[in-house]
């Protein structure tokens, strides 16, 4: 009895949104117009704020049944990001080309927050697992949600195919861990795993699971479906995969790491190589980055840009959880939440350019600055950004990562990690290349097309605007974002455990 | 006497299987199929460390629990798998992975 | 589990996994699936856990199987054309799945703890009361989650396989 009244009490938010998607299919039965797609956004709008506004007059902390539900300051401000991510996407979704069961649309991309935030407020192995799949089911679908295109369909079923491996994968590795060590906690896990870190059958439950995680944040070599799910799936899913699943897959990847497998980290320095995750994420890190960087040199399509853009950036996302080993944990949250922000913003511009020009090919993008000059505006400081140039947003987020990364290394007397921050630095220099020429066709070469209907505002073009604001503005100030994650981060880690208020029986 | 390591060795086999089935397999179906039965081997393994695990004559009943959930997820996860193949059948008339190349760079 | 019981299930289990995987003809490979299934469900039973083993026979056995070959006969697959061979790609699938195994079999053998064995168990377990005790209990919130995860599913699958009035 009390624990479920304790459980209600901690997942009030998510309790909220399971009844908005119920209204909005409800309200979904009714005939389809216009008008009604608009009504259903607002009751989701009104749901999500709700939820939002509950988050944030919740309890500080609290503890269901051993880590199976957890929330602190930090977790509270992961929720609320993913929220207001998953919310942006449902703006956009109301100018994408979603005609058909629009309300289960939105009712998708409302299941996917309530795993993102799940998944983000958990240290079990068990709810992990679910909570992982309740955000990738409903992304499955929203990626296919146009099943009269056959680019659609075909990149749903390429993002299920590669999405129920890393599942299997997974599994298979948490069945390993659980096995060696006996815990399904992670605060158990890391009473249990230093005592089995140089057995060979914990070791490669690790790897299966590190390689399953890097499956759901598409790091090189498991980075293929990226391309052609971003390319195939509608725009405003393709949003929402590159944004929302990516924070709440690093922040799992970072918690499970960090408090779970702490001591079965290793070492990555060049000069004193030991087995653990640690040597295995520099290096995942290091190929993702050369990777990404090189092949998305050759490709003509921004959507496939983006993604190929996006393999790079978790190989930098990477290099900072193996660099930080799990103790500082801000500066990778920093450039994640940044990036999820700045990738959002790109795809609304790339959702404005396909809906006008039908397509999302680099010359659809020419003489955009005509056009429409505020977006175009927008992308320049999206892309720039994304290519780490001062003074945006991205620049401080690659700082304090690469001063992480070279900042750990020397605690322990040597540069140890220098050979991948320099792989990172060289690679981000190249990156550069493909940024600008997405801002060349934006701003320098002429239309080729006929001249469209000058832009009227609309919601989808005011968020991207906001967007590109809340990039431009962390970047003169960035304290704006980092000074709240700080201090929920220190706060985390002051809250005595067992001083929990919400206790488990 | 059958041991602990005789199970991890048959589920580790199950799991080789379904992953060669999914690498190496080209109809849609089969390859789902192949998912399965990684699955199946996570679930063995769990059981059997589960049954290794005893306390006081009882099992580490966490392992079933995953176990249980795992089985469930899979349902649903099935039931969401076929219907995306019946809609890709529906727009392409393959299930064939060799066929779907809409999407190259 | 007396040891000529398990050696048969497995071989059981894995022969027709392999005859999953194998088989050119869906039908035969889905029936093969359910063989292997109810040999894993065998082996569920000898490790004590009865309530896991009857939910695999009603839920993997029963209503997934049925899911697949309905999805064969609507879509009327027939056994599959022979195909020009990709020998590069199917070497090297090969190989990684034979390094993959080699090394798997590797580890699983040099697990020590692994060669004592089985305690034994409380005769006459109440094995469905534990695990219905456990479930609502320390894991109500997933068994919670779950109830969501279908409700996702249904509605999925009814959206993705409607047929649109034009």
């Amino acid at each position: 009895m009390n624990t479920a009244l304790n459980l209600l009490h901690l997942l009030t938010p998510e309790s909220i949104l399971v009844e908005t998607i119920l209204v909005v299919l409800i309200a979904g039965l009714f005939k389809a117009t216009a008008q009604k797609r608009n009504m259903l956004l607002s009751l989701t709008l009104i749901g999500g704020v709700t939820a939002g506004a509950m988050l944030i007059f919740q309890p500080h902390y609290g503890n269901i049944a051993n880590g199976m539900a957890v929330l602190d300051p930090l977790t509270r401000f992961i929720k609320v990001v993913v929220l207001g991510l998953s919310l942006i996407t449902a703006v956009y979704a109301v100018q994408s080309n979603i005609r058909q069961h629009f309300a289960e649309y939105l009712a998708l991309i409302l299941f996917t927050a309530i795993g993102m935030m799940l998944l983000a407020g958990t240290e079990n192995l068990l709810m992990i697992f679910i909570a992982l799949e309740m955000v990738s089911i409903p992304l499955y679908l929203l990626a296919g949600f146009l099943k009269q295109s056959s680019a659609s369909a075909e990149a749903s079923l390429k993002y299920f195919l590669v999405g129920g491996v890393s599942a299997a994968f997974l599994l298979f590795g948490i069945s390993l861990i659980y096995g060696t060590t006996g815990a399904t906690s992670l605060r158990d896990l890391a009473q249990s795993a230093p005592a089995v870190t140089r057995d060979p059958l914990f070791l490669a439950g690790l790897v299966m699971a590190i390689v399953g995680f890097g499956f759901k944040v598409a790091a090189v070599p498991f980075h293929l479906w990226a391309p052609d799910v971003y390319e195939g799936a509608p725009t405003s899913s393709a949003a929402l995969i590159a944004s929302g699943s990516k924070v709440a897959g690093f922040l799992i990847l970072a918690k499970f790491l960090a408090i779970g497998l702490a001591g079965a980290a290793g070492s990555a320095a060049s000069s004193q190589l030991q087995p653990g995750w640690l040597p295995l994420l520099a290096v995942i890190a290091a190929i993702s980055i050369v990777v990404g960087n090189l092949a998305a040199l050759s490709q003509s399509n921004v959507k496939r840009i983006l993604a190929y853009s996006a393999i790079a950036q978790s190989g930098y996302m990477l290099l900072g959880l193996s660099a930080t080993g799990g103790t500082a944990l801000i500066s990778v949250l920093f450039y994640v939440v940044v990036y999820a922000l700045t990738a959002l913003g790109a795809f609304g511009v790339v959702l404005h350019v396909e809906q006008r020009r039908g397509g999302s090919q680099l010359h659809h993008f020419e003489g955009l600055h005509q056009s429409a000059p505020g977006l175009a505006l927008c992308m320049g400081v999206f892309m720039i950004s994304l290519a780490g140039i001062p003074p945006l947003a991205g620049f401080f987020g690659k700082f304090y990562l690469f001063a992480g990364a070279l900042g750990s290394a020397s605690q322990g007397g040597n540069l140890g990690l220098l050979w991948v921050v320099a792989i990172a630095i060289t690679f981000n220099a190249v990156s550069l290349y493909y940024y600008l020429i997405v801002l060349k066709h934006v701003f320098v070469t002429p239309a080729t097309h006929p001249a469209e209907p000058v832009t009227r505002r609309n919601a989808a073009t005011f968020v991207t605007g906001l967007l590109a604001v809340s990039v431009f503005a962390i970047g003169l100030y960035p304290g704006v974002l980092l000074d709240p994650l700080r201090a929920a981060a220190q706060a985390a880690n002051r809250k005595p455990v067992t001083a929990a208020p919400v206790q488990p029986k | 006497m059958i041991t602990l390591n005789d199970y991890l060795l048959v589920s580790g086999l199950l799991f080789a299987l379904g992953f060669a089935g999914v690498l190496l397999r080209r109809n849609i179906i089969i390859i789902f199929m192949g998912l399965e039965l990684m699955l199946n081997a996570a679930n063995l393994s769990l059981v059997a460390f589960s049954r290794f695990g005893i306390v006081n004559g009882l099992p580490n009943y966490n392992g079933q629990m995953l176990v249980f959930f795992i089985i469930t997820v899979a349902a649903a996860e099935v039931a969401v798998g076929l219907a995306i193949i019946v809609a890709l059948y529906r727009a392409r008339q393959t299930t064939n992975v060799e066929d779907l190349n809409t999407l190259k760079f | 589990m007396s040891p000529i019981l398990f050696w048969i299930f497995s071989a059981l289990m894995l022969g027709f996994g392999a005859a999953t995987i194998l088989n050119r003809n869906p039908v035969a490979s889905a029936l093969s699936l359910v063989v292997s299934f109810l040999g894993l469900a065998a082996l569920f039973f000898g490790l004590d856990a009865n309530f896991i083993g009857v939910i695999q026979i009603l839920v993997y056995a029963g209503a997934v199987m049925v899911l697949f070959i309905f999805i064969i006969m609507l879509l009327d697959l027939k056994a599959e054309q022979r195909r020009q061979i990709n020998i590069p790609a199917l070497l090297g699938g090969v190989a990684i799945v034979v390094a993959f195994t080699a090394q798997l079999v590797t580890v699983i053998r040099s697990y020590k703890a692994g060669n004592e064995p089985f305690a034994a168990i409380t005769p006459n377990l109440p094995d469905a009361h534990n695990i219905g005790m456990t479930l609502f209990a320390n894991y109500n919130l997933p068994f919670q989650v779950i109830g969501v995860l279908i409700l996702v599913a249904s509605i999925g699958v009814v959206v993705l396989s409607q047929r649109e009035l034009k």
